[in-house]
């Protein structure tokens, strides 16, 4: 027996005993036999702390260790689910643990440490570590690590990590967001459902419900703090989500070819003729976005000139023009 | 020594939780090797394992436990050898599932890997897929990336890096004439979609890092690779050339400029901001003014300024 149990044992030590208790028992504890029998709300049981605010503790831990992928079971009276007070809860050990049929092969464990490695210094990275880490716990044999090749993804939109917890718990969100072009930042409503990287930058994909269709926006314009609703929606939504966004973005690049004249030789040429699409007259390239595809252009130079469409050349103009005046005008 | 962020309680019981399968799974540890597979120091080790023994069933009837109904370990050994040993377990024995969010870090992370010709088959990934998906806790958030197009070059280069084999092609680096050149592939960095390969330059005679867009008429050849064990240069070690240039843009834009700022200086009075940096080659700050067209002003160096302009009207005389 533990000599020196205090009445302030660190939280840690109360959540983690919680765990134990509710994986032990298989009927489920009611609240009451946890805050008198689990190390943690016991002693402050014995000494005297008042039950109000030992049961909101327990509330919390609760919520602490759900969100920590902790499966708690409620077993609500069968005659009325709603009333709580004599509400059992328990852990069931299959939603808890790892399936015990769930077998790595040394070649999978050696490519999920290479996966695991991708995430350069942000949320992920941890997140990554840890899955891995639990996984490494089951004990199997791995394969000498893949080497010669590091793979990184960076994530520097720090929108990234709320959009991606709205999306798990099936939530609406509200954020501002910049159309190139104009000055203020519009709040959009959106379903989020689904995060894909396409040409090296992050986009949500989403239902945006202002206009109650599917959109894509990308991150990086994304000016103003992401604010989780309390709107919940269909988690069914989130169904192949991720697919239907690079769907969508495939069929806009298809749709979207600009004709352009390159100088052979140049960095244009280099850079532009890997995704190009031979014409009659110079070259073909799809696009995504026309603002980002106008950016690249204008860095060109003289090395490109668009033909069409209209717009974009219009908008390459505007860049250079903009250029042009900020660094003292034409020679 | 990666940077280490402070703890909250919720982060140590998640640790915690992880730690009793993986000393099992162990059977005997050194707590140097278990604070590294947990990304904490020695002493946070040593506390979570003292932490453990406090930990334990219920007791009844508000009775204390009983020794049997709590963790145990070796305290021998903890207090001389410093190893780590479980005498006595009362639960969590195997690992808990992954959170949506792990599950999400490493499906996404695959698909990265994915990518890399000769690493793992289609059954290997769909079988990864499957198992990570189900030993989830919850439906892990879709992060996407866009499969990379087929591309013969990398095919090539993965291929060499596995023979341990040279390869020659042509190279064309920005703004300069494209140059013949003999390389040990060593490694190959995968960002945002590039490829860079990185080895020893038998023209350089050093460490040479090259992004694989800028490669041409690549070929194997015979040589067997000398300089493989040769430190590489880390992740885009560059920032060091003998140019010093100041820009000049709205503190709002930084996040465009992305790694041009990782190495730079930035001072910022009044929501504008100055980044001074160190740069080998001056002809590619024209290309950064034009891509950020009016958001950024190159300050410095002055033939620098004068270049974005005359490239700006260069493209211009094309339009009219």
């Amino acid at each position: 027996m533990p000599a020196n149990a205090s009445t302030k044992n660190p939280p840690e030590e109360r959540l983690v005993n919680l765990v134990v208790a509710l994986v032990a028992t298989e009927q489920g504890l009611t609240k009451d036999t946890i805050l008198t029998s689990v190390s943690g709300y016991r002693e402050q049981t014995d000494s005297g702390a008042s039950k109000d605010a030992l049961e909101k503790m327990f509330e919390r831990d609760k919520e602490a260790l759900r969100r920590l992928g902790v499966p708690i079971e409620t077993i609500g009276d069968w005659a009325d689910p709603d009333d709580l007070r004599e509400a059992r809860y328990r852990i069931p050990t299959a939603e808890y643990e790892l399936p015990e049929d769930i077998v790595f092969t040394p070649a999978e464990l050696a490519l999920l440490n290479l996966a695991g490695g991708v995430w350069s210094e942000s949320s992920m990275s941890a997140d990554a570590r840890s899955g891995l880490r639990k996984i490494r716990a089951l004990g199997m044999a791995v394969d000498e690590p893949i080497i010669g090749f590091s793979p990184r993804i960076s994530l520097r939109e720090p929108s990234f990590a709320v959009l991606q917890q709205a999306i798990e718990q099936s939530r609406a969100v509200t954020f501002g967001y910049l159309k190139p072009g104009e000055s203020t930042p519009r709040t959009r409503r959106v379903q989020p459902l689904a995060l894909v990287d396409y040409e090296g930058r992050w986009h949500v994909f989403g239902v945006d419900l202002g206009v109650n269709a599917d959109r894509t926006f990308l991150l990086s314009r994304i000016v103003e703090d992401v604010a989780i609703t309390r709107d919940a929606f269909d988690p069914a939504l989130r169904e192949r989500a991720g697919e239907r966004a690079l769907a969508g973005l495939n069929e806009v690049a298809a749709r979207s070819r600009a004709l352009l004249e390159v100088n052979p030789g140049t960095e244009a040429a280099l850079r532009l003729s890997r995704r190009a699409l031979p014409a009659d007259q110079g070259i073909r390239v799809p696009y995504v976005d026309i603002h980002i595809f106008a950016d690249e252009l204008a860095s060109y130079g003289p090395e490109v000139r668009v033909v069409e469409p209209a717009e974009l050349r219009d908008q390459v103009i505007q860049r250079l023009e903009a250029t042009r005046a900020i660094h003292g005008g034409a020679a | 020594m990666t940077a280490r962020r402070p703890l909250i309680a919720t982060d140590r019981a998640a640790l915690m939780l992880q730690l009793v399968p993986y000393l099992i799974g162990k059977g005997e540890v050194s707590i140097a090797e278990a604070a590294d597979e947990f990304d904490v120091t020695a002493a946070q080790m040593r506390a979570m394992v003292e932490t453990l023994t406090v930990i334990g069933l219920p007791g009844d009837g508000g009775y204390w436990q009983m020794a049997n109904d709590l963790f145990d370990i070796d305290w021998d050994l903890l207090d001389e050898q410093d190893i780590i040993v479980i005498t006595n377990s009362v639960g969590l024995e195997r690992a808990p599932k992954l959170t949506a969010r792990e599950a999400a870090a490493l499906l996404t992370g695959l698909q990265l890997a994915r990518a890399i010709p000769g690493v793992g088959d289609t059954d290997l990934f769909t079988g990864l897929l499957t198992k990570l998906a189900r030993g989830a806790s919850s439906t892990p958030a879709d992060v996407i990336l866009a499969p990379a197009p087929v591309d013969a070059v990398r095919d090539s280069v993965a291929e060499a890096l596995q023979r341990g084999v040279a390869v020659s092609f042509t190279y064309k680096a920005p703004d300069a004439a494209p140059t013949p050149r003999t390389v040990d592939p060593v490694k190959v960095l995968i960002a945002t979609g590039e490829w860079y390969l990185q080895g020893w330059c038998h023209l350089r005679q050093a460490m040479r890092t090259f992004h694989l867009d800028r490669v041409s008429d690549l070929e194997l050849t015979d040589i067997p690779i000398v300089h493989g064990a040769d430190p590489v240069p880390g992740w885009f070690e560059t920032g060091t050339g003998d140019i010093v240039a100041r820009i000049r843009f709205r503190e709002s834009v930084a996040p465009l400029l992305g790694e041009y700022l990782d190495r730079a200086t930035v001072e910022t009075v009044g929501g504008v901001s100055t980044a001074t940096m160190h740069i080998a080659d001056e002809h590619s700050l024209r290309r950064l003014a034009a891509r950020r067209a009016g958001l950024v002003e190159i300050l410095e160096p002055e033939s620098a300024r004068r270049a974005a302009a005359a490239w700006a009207e260069a493209g211009l005389v094309q339009y009219r």
